[in-house]
This record gives C-alpha cells, structure tokens and sequence, in this order.
C-alpha cells in the first residue's frame, strides 16, 4: 500500500510536469499553428538565468526571477525567430522553431559550459512529508499541487478575460478575431507570454528536482511535452494536460513493472505504447476532427 | 513547395517518358559531383580523400531525406535511425567471427558465429531495413503531418535506446569496431551518383508527382483520387533504403561505429543541408551538401582553438551548432523554398539555354 501510494504520487509529480510544459505547447500551437521544438530551450534559458543569478541566495527572488526570464525569452523569440513564418505552412514554422531550439542549445554549450552545471539553490525545497501514515517527497506535492493551481489560474484567465476569449476564439478561427478588432500581436504575444510562464514553474521544479544545469535540460523534456500533445490530440488544451498525466503514469509504470536491468528500455517502451495509441486513435484521444476556420491541418 | 504544375509546364515542349527526364537529370544533377569527387581522388591526400568520402555519405543521407520529405512535404527527423540500423547490420554480419568473440559473444540466434561476404551483408542489412521501414511506413502514412513528424521522432529515440541498451547485439555504448573497411572513396562516389539518379527516377516519376501533389493541395489531390497514404508509405521505404546504404557505407569506411553518431547531431547537420539547399528538389540537396560540407570542415577548425595573425583564439564548443541552427532559422524566413528554389539543375540550364536563344 505504501509502495503504491508512493509511486502514484510519483506519477502524479511526472504527469504534472509533463502537462505543464505541454500546455505551454499547446497554448502557443492551438492559436498559430507552430509546434515549438524550441519550448525547451526557454526553460534552458530560465534555468542559465537563476543559475548565473545565484548569488541572489533567497529561493523566492529566484523562482520569480525563473519565471520572468522564462516568460521574457519565450515572447523575445516570437518576436525575433517566429513572426517572419506566422503565415507560413506549418512544416516551415516547424523547422524554425527546430532550428531555433539547435542554436539556443549550442549557444549555452557555447557560451557556459558544454558541461552539466550544479546549482542547489532549491535544493530545501526536496524534503519528506508524513502525511498520515505515508512518507511523501514535499516536490513531487508541490509539483503536482502548484500545476494543478497554474492550470486553473489559465482556465480562468481563458474564460474570463477579454484577452484570454480571443484567444480561444484565435484558435478557432484567426481572421475573424482580426475582423472583430483585436490585434494579432497582442494576442500571440500573450499566447507565447503564457506558454513561457508555464515552462518557467516547470524549470523550477526541474532544477529542484535535479540540481543542475545542462544544454540539453529542455531538449529531451520536450520531446516527452510533445508526445502527451500527440496523444491528447494536438492543439486541444484539455488534451494536452490529460496527455501528460497519461504519460507520467505510463513511465512510472514501466519502471515499476520492467526488472532492473532492462531499466533502460523504458524510454523506447514509452514511445512505443504512444505509437500505439496513435495507431488506435491517429487523431489523439480529445482531438476530434472539427471544423476549424482558417486552420490549414 | 515545389510548384508541381509549373516544374511540368516549364519543361521542353515535346513530352519526353518520365524516366529518361528522371535519369539524365539525374546524371547532370550528379555531374558536379562526380567531377568534385574525381579532383579529389586524384589530387587530394589521403585525409582529404577520407573527408571527401564522409561527405559523399552525408549527402547520400540528405538525398534520401529529400526522398521522402520533399516529396511528401511531411517533416522527417528519424531518417538517422535507419542509417544507424544499415550500420549496425553491417557490423553484426560482416565482422569477423574472431572479432566478434570478442565484442559480442552471447549475441542471440548464434549471431556471434556468423560471418558474411560483405556484399551478402549488405544485401541482408538492406533486406532487414526494408521490413523495418515497412512497418514503421504502415504507422507514418497513416498519421498526418505533425504527429508524423513526432512519430518520426519518437521512432529515432527507439532505436537508439535499443542500440543503447541491448549490449548483446549492439555492444551497448561503446564503439563496434573490426569492421572490414573495404570501401574507400571510389565506391562511395559511385553509390553517391546512383542515388542522386535514383531519387531523380522517383520525382519524375508518376508516383512521385502524385505524391508532390498531394503535398501542395491534400484535398485536391484526394479529389483525383490519389491514394497519399500509399505514395508516402513508398516514399518512406525508399528513403529508408537509402538511408541504410549510407550507414552501410559508413561502417564498410570508418570500420568502427557506435550509437551516438547516429542521433541528433546527424539529423540536424543533415537536415540543414536539406533545408539550406532546397528540400523540394534533388539539386537542393546536393547543393546544401556542398555548401555546408565546406563550411562546417572551416568551422570544426575554428571549434576546436585556432592561432590566427599570432593571437590564439579559444576552443569554441558548440560553434558548428550555432551555425547550423542560424542556417536553418535564416533559410526559413528568408527562403523557404532553399537557395536553389524549385527547378532542378536540368531544367533551370534548359530555361537559361531557352532564353539565351529567345534573346537573339
């Protein structure tokens, strides 16, 4: 019982991280249409921020600051990288943002050090928990708790404010948004603006959790992102949420059920039980085929 | 993308059959290459022969990522695993029994004793591949563009944790080495010129303007009754195959191979070549090949900590990534359609010749 408590905390703390960092692919995807590859590279830069700014010693500056930085890097490359390709086919703005999250990668090798950095700033933040009869990690409660109160903070925004209407609106149909008199810019700005928020709390409990800094920190995270947007169907917010639960419980039970040593076969089981969901459902489990306006997919 | 129609209209007037337009374009596509390859061989030293011959084998990679991915407009980004497969067939069946005691010795179906001609190898890896390709193509083709392209992905990483961690027939992390190193850059230019003229046959072919079709306008192309899920399932497997000839080459060149080579670093060099050159036509890729063959050697000099004019510049890890990343970033947003735009290398001499005579 206790085992199994723990490990489904476990997959809870996974999934959660899995959901935030998809969602944030999710809200920039659903309004223009571009797969971010380079999502992980604006928690690679959130992440070099707080490091090189580690002499500020108090965790509570440095979480903010993680999500500043992370949310001022992600609307910095619109600007820069994604806004000559707004209007292009979604293949050309896939390679972009590939292309982007290459030369950030290789920047940090370049421009730091090509080797993993430690920081233990938030390392008070990792104890454990007896909650009831059950010893529990405080991150992996937090993690879970703290994503399920930034998504509620974005359903809210989504449904309440104007902003956050045209957006969803945006994702259905972005011309008519334009003709209601609402300004593109702002709306894809506040898109990447989210989508940056939402990696910069996943950067803080992947620094929490891990300790460190490498190129690559973002890279192979999103890869996993995308896959939970696969299997949620891509451009659902719902779906993408879901998609990350889903896949921190798969890879929690892989672990559990694979024996030691074929420990590292889980990563290939992953993609290769989400390969089969696909093959059940090539339009992803929320992702029913609709009526999608000026949507080219 | 290539506009289909006007790459039609704009060839000579009388129609020619498709594969005599496939395959002499694809001899004047090959001839620089050929006659680069020559120079070298006959001019270069031995270094520069064996670079000269990792390039070749780049670009027959960059050709069989144009295979699929110019054709069908999907993004592709797995294309790595299969030179990686075409690799370790080789070196699990060409090997040596003696070498192979050592590196592999509890291999499963007694693979530890098996030790083949190399060119019955290749043909086995290839054979191999093609089922594997199969397989994969059934699930590609039947997803649409985006969740190709993460099923592409996701297809890479299992293979390469497979390699990684089945240490029985992969030898894990570490370098296989003994392969016999049989071929040299002769060979390679030769399979190189083969390939260009192959994904030539292809493009020109019907098949392969159905497929092009069917990338500029889905639903038209359904509406002529276009089966895209059966062109993409034929291009992937092409692609594939050529794919694994280049991993074949490599092995059969370097003699020793290990996991890493076959990942990331790969697909992005590779796919910048594509994208700088042009994915749509075959000249793209044989463009950004060269281009960037060139430009990375210049670069891995810098990376690695120069002296110039007397003052010594530092080791500069990551440069040759940052410059393939800005490749790949500027190529998008100010050329899409890649340096060399949509007109293969046959039909934009045609077009100059037509208008250097209208201008008489």
């Amino acid at each position: 019982m206790e085992y199994l408590v723990q490990q489904l905390v476990n997959a809870l703390a996974f999934g959660s991280e899995y959901a935030l960092v998809a969602l944030g692919l999710a809200v920039v995807f659903s309004i223009m249409g571009l797969v971010n590859f380079a999502h992980g590279e604006v928690i690679g830069a959130s992440a070099y921020t707080v490091f090189l700014a580690a002499g500020l010693g108090s965790p509570a500056a440095a979480v903010v600051l993680a999500v500043l930085a992370a949310m001022v890097v992600s609307v910095a490359l619109e600007r820069v990288a994604f806004r000559p390709v707004r209007n292009a086919p979604t293949t050309t703005g896939l390679l972009t943002a590939f292309g982007v999250s290459i030369f950030l990668q290789n920047l940090f090798q370049l421009l730091i050090s090509p080797r993993p950095q430690a920081f233990s700033l938030f390392n008070g933040m990792s104890t454990t928990w007896h909650l009831g009869p059950y010893a529990v990690s405080s991150l992996q409660v937090m993690e879970f708790v703290i994503a399920a109160v930034a998504m509620a903070a974005l359903v809210l925004f989504l449904n309440r404010s104007t902003l956050g209407i045209a957006m969803r609106a945006a994702s259905r149909d972005f011309s008519t948004v334009r003709l209601m008199g609402i300004r593109a810019n702002r709306v894809i700005a506040a898109a990447f603006a989210i989508s940056g928020a939402l990696a910069g709390i996943a950067c803080v409990f992947i620094l929490a959790r891990r300790g460190g800094v490498t190129p690559d920190m973002g890279f192979s995270l999103v890869l996993k992102a995308f896959v939970a947007c696969v299997i949620g169907g891509f451009g659902s917010l719902v779906g993408a949420a879901a998609g990350g639960i889903l896949l921190g419980f798969i890879e929690v039970g892989l672990l559990a059920a694979l024996p030691q040593e074929m420990g590292g076969l889980k990563e290939a089981l992953t993609y290769v039980i989400v390969t089969l969901i696909l093959l059940y459902k090539p339009e992803g489990l929320f992702g029913a085929r609709r009526e999608l306006g000026d949507k080219e997919f | 993308m290539v506009d289909a129609v006007s790459s039609m209209s704009g060839r000579a007037a009388p129609r020619r059959p498709w594969w005599l337009t496939g395959f002499g374009g694809g001899l004047v596509t090959a001839l620089p290459v050929l006659l680069i390859g020559l120079a070298v061989m006959m001019l270069a030293p031995n270094y520069h022969q064996n670079l000269a011959a990792t390039a070749a084998i780049n670009l027959i990679i960059v050709v069989g990522l144009q295979v699929f991915m110019g054709n069908s407009g999907v993004a592709h980004l797995g294309h790595s695993a299969f030179v990686g497969l075409g690799a370790y067939g080789m070196a699990i069946l060409a090997t040596p029994v003696m070498m192979k005691r050592l590196s592999i010795p509890n291999a499963p179906l007694g693979l530890a004793q098996v030790q083949l001609h190399p060119l019955l190898a290749v043909a086995v890896s290839l054979a191999i591949v093609a089922i594997v390709a199969m397989a994969s193509g059934r699930v590609i083709a039947r997803l649409s563009g985006i969740a190709a392209t993460i099923v592409s992905l996701a297809f890479l990483i299992v293979v390469h944790s497979m390699f990684l961690h089945w240490p029985a027939l992969f030898k894990g992390n570490q370098g296989f080495f003994g392969i016999p190193q049989v071929v040299g850059l002769p060979g390679v230019l030769a399979c190189t010129v083969a390939v260009i003229v192959v994904a030539r046959l292809f493009r020109e072919s019907p098949n392969g303007l159905q497929l092009r079709a069917t990338a500029q306008n889905a639903q038209a192309a359904d509406a002529l009754a276009i089966d895209a899920r059966a062109l993409r399932r034929q291009a992937w497997l092409l692609s594939a195959l050529i794919c694994a000839l280049a991993g074949v080459l490599y092995a059969l060149l370097a003699g020793t191979i290990s996991p890493r080579i076959f990942y990331f670093q790969q697909v992005f060099m590779t796919l910048a070549m594509l994208i700088l050159g042009g994915m749509g036509t075959v000249t793209g890729a044989v463009a950004g090949t060269l281009i960037l063959s060139i430009g990375l050697e210049m670069i891995r000099s810098l990376e690695s900590g120069v002296t110039v004019a007397g003052i010594e510049l530092p080791a500069m890890l990551g440069l040759s990534g940052v410059a393939l990343g800005a490749v790949i970033v500027l190529c998008m947003s100010l050329r899409p359609q890649g340096i060399c735009g949509p007109y293969e290398l046959d039909e934009m001499l045609t077009r100059a010749l037509r208008r250097f005579r209208g201008g008489r």
